[in-house]
């Protein structure tokens, strides 16, 4: 149901034919998205520790504080957007679709990744020309008057790769369609409850299994 | 073809339903429905335009910014050696009650909610320090596994909790006042789980014995120990009551408290990266979902559908708090098929404007809702927490699990009747902040 952790792309599913390199390859930028993401993630906390301690010691707090986080927030908000897509980490019912066998299975998974590369299509080019007025008009933050358009790239540029993704899915499926008998590459694998909550319990207690080697 | 308003948004409805069922991810469901249904009202340009700018208008928002710090906050807590030491200082103050190890569960879960707010994530953790405890002190598997199960889903309640934020910016209230809300509904709700421990083994003295013989100089040296915690709590909680710094720069002061306590505990790189990447991807799983669900939302606006939902509920002939435990058993069954996110998102926006005529406070209702929404992880048939403390403990089977959170379900179903008998259990805290 909720955040299932789903099969990663490896070095090792990266030599299983052109569906397994094209998975790994889209994989990469993905990840060097979502590291930037938390860069940012990490960069927030930061700059909060830093604005509390000015303002209340100092008396000086940064300035345009706040227009700053709500421009770097596209990066978080969106940068990680086609990463927890491969992941199958958005959220979604699995009732059904996890009782669906073979070529039905698939068929269903096709479709739905049909109707998200028209919609992610639309918000692409959208996102864009919203990104392309800001730029012309000079659309700037009220306080510190930064310029908007930046902000607003991330938008398109992490849809354009979340698009990618899905095409890579789309594939991945439709491959699976035509002989269901192949092993899933390139799309995450709908887990049960039961094989949800280990992949949950691996996730908190991986964490904290490894601190100081217990 | 023409449709009238109304039948646009009853037929976007049942199709985002259909969507969502046949497994169609909830941001898509929510964008496509939301975006055919404009377009189809309004014209394509004029439709896809408002829909193109959705995602980054309500994303970039300040108030949104708190989400990742909070979350933040949870992953690094499973580095600073928190879980351990909070469960032994419960123990020790607590443990000479009748089924003292469960009750000493249930506020170490209570105490560790205060660093996170991930349910499943609560009881995996505890399944493993303190299940064991438990059964080597001859308690019934039953208890020892039921308490971990409901005690997890304390985390959302307590601040730092992600989902009340949510709440907070569906409706538009104020993120702090809820955050404030979430603690005496919180610490209320572990109370009643304490009681029916004790109260179930002083009927049954077999399941769980007291645990005496601590010193009074051994409780007061565990302490030091849940020094995280309790920072965590007074930052947020003083941050927020005496709006020093806003929810985001008072989460970023305690994700980085913790993140040097994690340090200090030997967090290695390798493990600090993981976090964030964990972060990284919860955090832009729930942007992605609070802007799809909007697009949905803009929508629905124009069709008229909550003022005509608001309109028919309000002309029932049935008193307020009959209609609220109708909508509140509503929400207990959808959230046995959906998680409590998802289902928030797609339902509020119809739902609140209806309760809010009703005469309700929307503090009061985020809490309950979220309350409503927790009961069911520990419900059959998904009951995620349940499964997730059968997996760290493959020696409970699941059916014995689900034994031993019954009395916790009828604990929280006391405690959802005690928030609706006295609302101020809920409203008092944030009022305060007002006044």
């Amino acid at each position: 149901m909720a955040h299932a952790l789903g099969n990663r792309p490896t070095r090792q599913s990266a030599r299983e034919g052109f569906i397994g390199w094209l998975d790994y390859f889209v994989w990469q930028i993905e990840r060097a998205f979502t590291l930037l993401s938390s860069l940012f993630i990490f960069g927030l906390m930061m700059i909060g520790v830093i604005q509390v301690f000015g303002r209340k010691l100092f008396d000086a707090p940064i300035f345009g504080y706040i227009d700053m986080v709500e421009l770097a927030m596209t990066t978080f908000a969106f940068l990680a957007i086609s990463y927890t897509e491969r992941l199958g980490g958005h959220v979604r019912m699995e009732l059904l679709v996890g009782k669906l066998k073979g070529r039905v299975q698939w068929a269903a998974e096709f479709a739905s990744v049909i109707v998200a590369l028209f919609v992610v299509a639309i918000l692409i080019y959208y996102g864009w020309t919203h990104t392309v007025r800001a730029y012309e008009f000079g659309d700037s933050t009220i306080d510190a008057e930064y310029p908007m358009w930046p902000s607003k790239l991330v938008v398109p540029i992490a849809f354009s790769l979340l698009w990618i993704r899905l095409l890579v899915m789309a594939y991945g499926y439709a491959r699976l369609f035509a002989d269901p008998a192949r092993t899933p590459i390139g799309v995450p694998v709908v887990e049960n409850v039961a094989e949800q909550a280990k992949a949950e319990a691996a996730e908190a207690l991986g964490a904290d299994a490894r601190e100081g080697g217990r | 073809m023409e449709f009238s308003n109304e039948t646009l948004g009853i037929l976007g409805f049942v199709s985002l339903l259909v969507l969502v069922v046949i497994g169609v991810r909830i941001y898509i469901a929510a964008a496509i429905v939301g975006l055919v249904g404009l377009i189809a009202m309004i014209g394509w340009d004029a439709g896809a335009g408002i829909v193109g700018t959705i995602p980054h208008s309500k994303s970039a928002s300040y108030t949104l910014s708190v989400l990742p710090m909070f979350i933040l906050i949870g992953y690094l807590a499973f580095h600073a050696g928190i879980t351990d030491a909070v469960f032994d200082a419960a123990r020790k103050w607590f443990g000479w009650l009748p089924g003292g190890l469960a009750v000493a569960s249930v506020f170490a879960t209570a105490g560790f909610a205060a660093v996170s707010g991930a349910s499943t994530a609560t009881a995996a953790v505890f399944s493993r320090v303190a299940i064991p405890e438990m059964l080597k002190s001859g308690y019934h598997p039953k208890l020892a596994a039921g308490v971990v199960a409901a005690g997890g889903t304390l985390a959302t309640l307590i601040p730092p909790s992600a989902i009340l934020v949510i709440y907070a910016i569906i409706v538009e209230e104020s993120v702090g006042q809820l955050l404030l809300a979430g603690f005496i509904p919180g610490i209320v709700s572990a109370l009643v789980y304490a009681g029916i421990i004790i109260t179930w083994s002083i009927i049954d003295p077999t399941i769980g014995r007291p645990i005496r013989g601590y010193t009074w100089g051994e409780r007061v040296k565990s302490v030091p120990g849940t020094f995280p915690v309790i920072a965590v709590i007074v930052i947020i909680f003083s941050a927020v009551y005496y709006g020093w710094a806003t929810p985001t720069e008072a989460g970023a002061l305690g994700a980085f408290v913790v993140f040097v306590l994690a340090l200090a505990k030997g967090m290695k790189w390798d493990n600090l990266k993981d976090a964030l990447l964990e972060t990284a991807k919860l955090t832009v799983m729930i942007f992605t979902l609070i802007w799809g669900v909007l697009i949905f939302v803009r929508f629905l606006g124009f069709t008229g559908v909550p003022a005509e939902f608001t309109e028919w509920i309000t002309s029932l002939d049935y008193p307020p708090v009959v209609i609220m435990i109708f909508i509140l058993l509503g929400y207990a069954v959808l959230g046995m098929f959906m998680d409590a996110i998802g289902m928030m998102l797609l339902t509020l926006p119809v739902v609140y404007p209806a309760v809010i005529a009703l005469g309700y406070d929307p503090i009061w209702f985020g809490i309950v809702v979220v309350k409503m929404a927790e009961v069911c992880l520990v419900t059959p048939p998904i009951g995620l927490n349940c499964f997730v403390v059968n997996a760290v403990r493959p020696d409970i089977p699941l059916t014995q699990v689900f034994r031993g959170v019954g009395p916790f379900v009828v604990a929280d179903f006391i405690t959802v009747g005690l928030f609706l008998a006295f609302p101020w259990i809920i409203t008092w805290l944030p009022q305060q902040v007002l006044g």
